[in-house]
């Protein structure tokens, strides 16, 4: 599996679809990306010589610091990681495009299954369809990461109460339910 | 190394001659070979001593969990959620983020809500926990973890480390690197540089590199039959000294990529000396320039093995850990500090 340490692209997305607030938040990483798709993790300065001496041996690392989330050629361009979310929102102490949830739409969602109208709590601007947008639970930790049917949140108040608000494309069940599968077949997108 | 060869082909000799009818009894009632009962008597001294650890086997072994403090300030919080669901703890009093479970509830540990979505805490032998302890990791070292997968040390290390320094995670196994992945993603781990490949090759790529190292070695599982019972039969005295060949090789490994002045933490859940103690006394032999010292850790540890079938082992083995059933009341287990105090 192939690894290029550096290059600013995931900052970027970061800085598109969260703010150039948010992607301060990350102003101490620097950045993986590895194998096909491309997979971003972020690393503190720290771990960079490590990485150096496996890459002058010829050998790739697995997989360095933490999993920031996927690059695409297509729309959703970046998928991030629920961690690289739940750190984002603890920096700037808010979510944004986010939809909060019941407890008894978390338990659905941990099963694989779509945001739907009647669970949503909370609805953080800006949503975008077909855009990501992550889904927390009423302790605002992120439990899944969607794709967004609606365009605003004010359209929630028009759906019905089974429309589907956000197809969920991973959740955290995925750790228990297949944790142990290549990541290629976690992303249900 | 030919002379350990030589003297594990003494013990197997021994052990295969002897013909005392209480080892013939104990094996028969408790279902094991005869070769691992007598081996037994030679380790703790006594027939009463064996049949209390072969007693011991056959009780279900305890959990505990380990409150993932790089989410969680307070155990106290994830231990108030889980008792809300029927379970009880006692605390370790030798780890300070880790419990007992005394009492079950209605969700396995394994699928509870707090299990599952933050990380919450870990689930595990109690004995997993003494490793990464004796190994002592502070936010300033850079640590080998040389058998990482499925990254149970791994996380424990981390968290020791406040989520900052170095660890490099290697293993070999594809299936179980998959494991330590999500387990360290789960956990809001992010000082780990993964690495697949076989721990042999350490030193190659980083050469005397690492502050602290710890090689949770792949062994016959002796001390964990309560979890595996098929091994009272599964393994000859020739598997044993296959495991030790292999041992070695991975420990002579770890010790050449540590810094001088590094620690080397040495384990196995294994009580089999051939295992422990002759594959550190092997090391110390071959590799030269490393001394044992006692493990720093709260935890009371039964002192290493260096008498065994009239073989003197190097006197330093006593420094050594054991832990057993019959004993602590959770896994059979080793673990072996070393100092690397030249080239």
């Amino acid at each position: 599996m192939r690894c290029v340490v550096g290059g600013g692209e995931v900052f970027e997305h970061v800085a598109r679809l969260h703010g150039s607030r948010a992607a301060e938040a990350l102003r101490e990483y620097v950045p993986l990306y590895c194998a096909e798709p491309l997979e971003v993790y972020l690393m503190r300065a720290e771990l960079m010589h490590a990485v150096e001496r496996i890459l002058k041996s010829g050998r790739f690392p697995y997989f360095a610091g933490f999993y920031a989330g996927r690059l695409r050629s297509d729309k959703p361009r970046f998928i991030p990681s629920h961690v690289l979310l739940d750190r984002l929102y603890k920096h700037i102490g808010h979510p944004v495009r986010a939809v909060k949830i019941s407890d008894a739409g978390i338990r659905v969602v941990l099963y694989g299954r779509d945001v739907l109208a009647e669970s949503v709590v909370e609805c953080f601007e800006p949503v975008e369809a077909g855009e990501v947008v992550s889904i927390t639970g009423p302790d605002g930790y992120v439990y899944a990461v969607g794709l967004s049917k609606i365009s605003s949140c004010g359209e929630i108040g028009r759906l019905r109460e089974k429309d589907v608000v956000a197809k969920t494309i991973f959740d955290l069940g995925w750790y228990l339910r297949s944790g142990t599968v290549p990541r290629e077949a976690r992303y249900k997108v | 190394m030919a002379g350990y060869t030589a003297l594990l082909e003494d013990v197997r000799r021994r052990v295969s001659e002897s013909a005392d009818p209480t080892a013939r009894r104990l094996a028969s009632k408790f279902g094991y070979l005869k070769y691992m009962v007598v081996r037994y008597y030679e380790m703790l001294g006594s027939w009463d001593r064996v049949e209390e650890l072969l007693e011991a086997f056959e009780k279900p072994l305890p959990r505990a969990i380990r409150v993932n403090t790089l989410r969680f300030g307070n155990p106290r919080e994830v231990i108030e959620r889980l008792e809300r669901l029927g379970y009880r703890f006692s605390k370790i009093p030798w780890e300070h983020h880790s419990y007992v479970v005394t009492k079950a509830g209605g969700v396995s540990l394994g699928a509870t809500h707090e299990f599952l979505l933050g990380g919450y805490y870990l689930y595990r032998g109690v004995a997993s926990l003494i490793p990464p302890l004796a190994l002592s990791p502070e936010p300033s070292d850079v640590v080998l973890d040389a058998a990482a997968a499925p990254g149970g040390k791994t996380t424990h290390i981390a968290q020791l480390m406040g989520n900052r320094g170095v660890v490099v995670a290697a293993d070999i196994s594809r299936e179980r690197f998959r494991a330590l992945r999500s387990n360290l993603e789960r956990m809001g781990v992010e000082n780990v540089v993964a690495l697949r490949v076989d721990s042999r090759k350490i030193p190659e790529i980083f050469g005397e590199y690492f502050s602290k190292s710890l090689l949770d070695s792949p062994c016959t599982g002796e001390g964990i039959i309560q979890v595996d019972p098929t091994r009272k039969t599964k393994t000859l005295f020739e598997d044993l000294a296959r495991a030790h060949r292999r041992q070695v090789e991975l420990l002579t490994a770890v010790v050449r990529s540590t810094a001088p002045g590094g620690l080397v933490a040495y384990t196995t859940c294994s009580i089999a000396p051939e295992e422990n103690e002759f594959t550190v006394a092997e090391v110390l032999e071959s590799v030269g320039g490393v001394r044992v010292v006692k493990p720093a850790v709260e935890v009371e540890l039964e002192p290493g093995i260096v008498d065994y079938f009239g073989i003197r082992l190097p006197e330093q083995l006593s420094l050594c850990g054991r832990t057993y059933p019959h004993t602590h009341g959770f896994e059979g287990f080793f673990v072996c500090v070393l100092e690397k105090i030249g080239p």
